[in-house]
């Protein structure tokens, strides 16, 4: 897949050949500018590659994005995305009723999502008076009120504290991958997360893939216990460049 | 149809809860309409002539020809305006790529946002009207109420055409409406906003009578100052008609052009 941006030689990604399987977590690892966004952008439909091809749930990303979109949860990993007036609950319930759900399931389903993501009081105040931990929180719901087959979260956790990052890998790998087989393919430069969650980890260096295996496989051809020295032998970066990445 | 109806209207739905969430700002542009209406009500009571009302071509008082242009005025702006608006604000807000992976498509997502400032633009119409009929004796009780909103509507739907234009250029140059800035300058000028494009040079009155401004304001004016039928208004509609059908199409091809082309270059949500 190639995504060029303003300048025609630039290229961000190049040979990318992925996939991920039902019920399965595949991490995106890379340095900034590694290309793990722009793959997620991709996929949900944001961007159209000039090569290649994208499909999620059996379709085509640049075909057919209405049916991809259909399959797809997307977060985006920032703390925006919301009408800052509306409250936590109007925002679910317009998202909600853009994606064709009924408005008698959006009233069993946020409920119960919000309980699952302590958003409780956060439903009924307006989202500029909320915290970016608990708008990540509702982006996260969002993402998961139509449940899709496949989910795609850029930096999930970025904005959680501990506590509430690790209930959500709980409950990712409980409910969304084992329960309801959906797909996952996120992008962290948290090396636990990675670690806790993926099956499976792609690593990204300048919009190349190096390399796709298990965490436990790729420490291995490594020759190392730890994911972050692997990381860095696999991809030649720094003891510094490796500080940055892992902040 | 169903569908984009239904879609159409959860944005409405959402901007006049938006909307609502603001208290002050309804009262406040009851008060500023009563201002405007007062303004234009003075000015022309200080020009108003006889000679001034043989020259008007619907032979009314400078007060009445001088609101009606400047409520039009203000629904063209709106048409042309709005789409750029509202990607503009999806955008900064962080709300367009969230709305992008929904199964709604960005054309409806426009038209779904113009709903409620074309809405507003009404109230705040209506409001200046009513004002002017109430406390300054504008005459609304002549007007054809049915052409009245058949020219709206034609207005409505040919200069949006202008305003998907400008969206496309926000998408492609990320700011700016040059739409706004020519066509309502040029419009303000030769369209017959507060004067009758005759006291215009010989070659201006040229453009504008190839500017379709000057026939929407025309009829308008007849419609709501004189009660013209549909039958009177017929030539004007039939320009409109055929801008409509030269513009709309094209400038949705435009749209669809540079959201694919914003989208390859990875440039969609850049300010």
């Amino acid at each position: 897949m190639l995504q060029p941006f303003a300048a025609p030689s630039s290229t961000a990604l190049r040979g990318v050949s992925l996939q991920v399987s039902p019920g399965e977590a595949v991490a995106l690892l890379g340095t900034n500018g590694a290309g793990k966004t722009t793959l997620l952008r991709i996929l949900a439909t944001l961007l159209i590659p000039t090569r290649g091809t994208a499909i999620v749930a059996g379709f085509d990303c640049a075909r057919d994005p209405k049916a991809v979109r259909r399959n797809l949860g997307y977060h985006a990993g920032s703390d925006l995305g919301f009408y800052a007036r509306l409250t936590g609950a109007e925002n679910l319930r317009f998202f909600g009723r853009l994606n064709y759900l009924s408005d008698s399931f959006l009233r069993t389903r946020i409920p119960s999502l919000a309980e699952r993501f302590e958003l409780g009081g956060a439903l009924d105040r307006q989202v500029r008076t909320l915290s970016s931990g608990t708008i990540q929180r509702l982006s996260l719901v969002r993402a998961l009120l139509h449940q899709p087959k496949v989910l795609l979260l850029d930096e999930p956790t970025r904005s959680l504290d501990a506590l509430a990052a690790a209930d959500f890998r709980r409950f990712l790998k409980a409910e969304v991958l084992q329960r309801q087989g959906t797909s996952l393919l996120f992008a962290s430069h948290t090396l636990p997360e990675i670690e806790t969650l993926a099956d499976r980890v792609a690593i990204l260096k300048e919009g190349n893939l190096i390399t796709v295996d298990t965490p436990a496989a790729l420490k291995s051809k490594a020759g190392t216990d730890s994911l972050e020295e692997a990381f860095s032998r696999l991809t030649g970066h720094s003891a510094r460049s490796l500080e940055e990445f892992a902040c | 149809m169903m569908r984009i109806l239904r879609d159409v209207l959860l944005f409405f739905e959402r901007d006049l809860r938006i909307a609502s969430s603001y208290r002050g700002p309804i009262v406040l542009e009851l008060i500023e309409a009563l201002f405007g209406a007062a303004m234009f009500y003075y000015v022309a009571r200080f020009v108003d002539s006889p000679q001034l009302r043989e020259a008007l071509p619907q032979g009314t008082s400078y007060f009445a020809y001088s609101l009606v242009g400047f409520a039009f005025f203000d629904y063209l702006n709106a048409a042309v305006d709005c789409f750029e608006r509202s990607l503009e604000e999806a955008r900064d807000t962080g709300t367009l790529e969230p709305l992008l992976v929904t199964q709604v498509s960005l054309p409806v997502v426009l038209i779904g946002s113009s709903i409620y400032p074309f809405a507003q633009t009404t109230l705040r119409v209506g409001v200046y009207l009513g004002w002017g009929s109430v406390l300054f004796g504008f005459p609304l009780r002549s007007a054809n109420w049915l052409a009245v909103v058949v020219v709206l509507i034609a207005t409505l739907l040919s200069f949006s055409g202008l305003g998907i234009f400008s969206a496309a250029y926000l998408l492609l140059f990320k700011r700016g409406n040059p739409a706004k800035w020519f066509f309502l300058g040029v419009s303000s000028v030769v369209g017959g906003m507060l004067f009758p494009v005759s006291i215009l040079p010989s070659w201006l009155q040229v453009v504008a009578h190839l500017n379709p401004v000057t026939y929407a304001l025309d009829a308008m004016r007849a419609a709501l100052l004189e009660g013209a039928s549909l039958a009177a208004i017929a030539r004007p509609l039939v320009v409109l008609f055929v801008f409509t059908l030269t513009l709309l199409p094209s400038s949705m091809l435009v749209f669809s052009w540079a959201l694919q082309r914003t989208k390859i270059t990875g440039t969609l949500s850049h300010r």
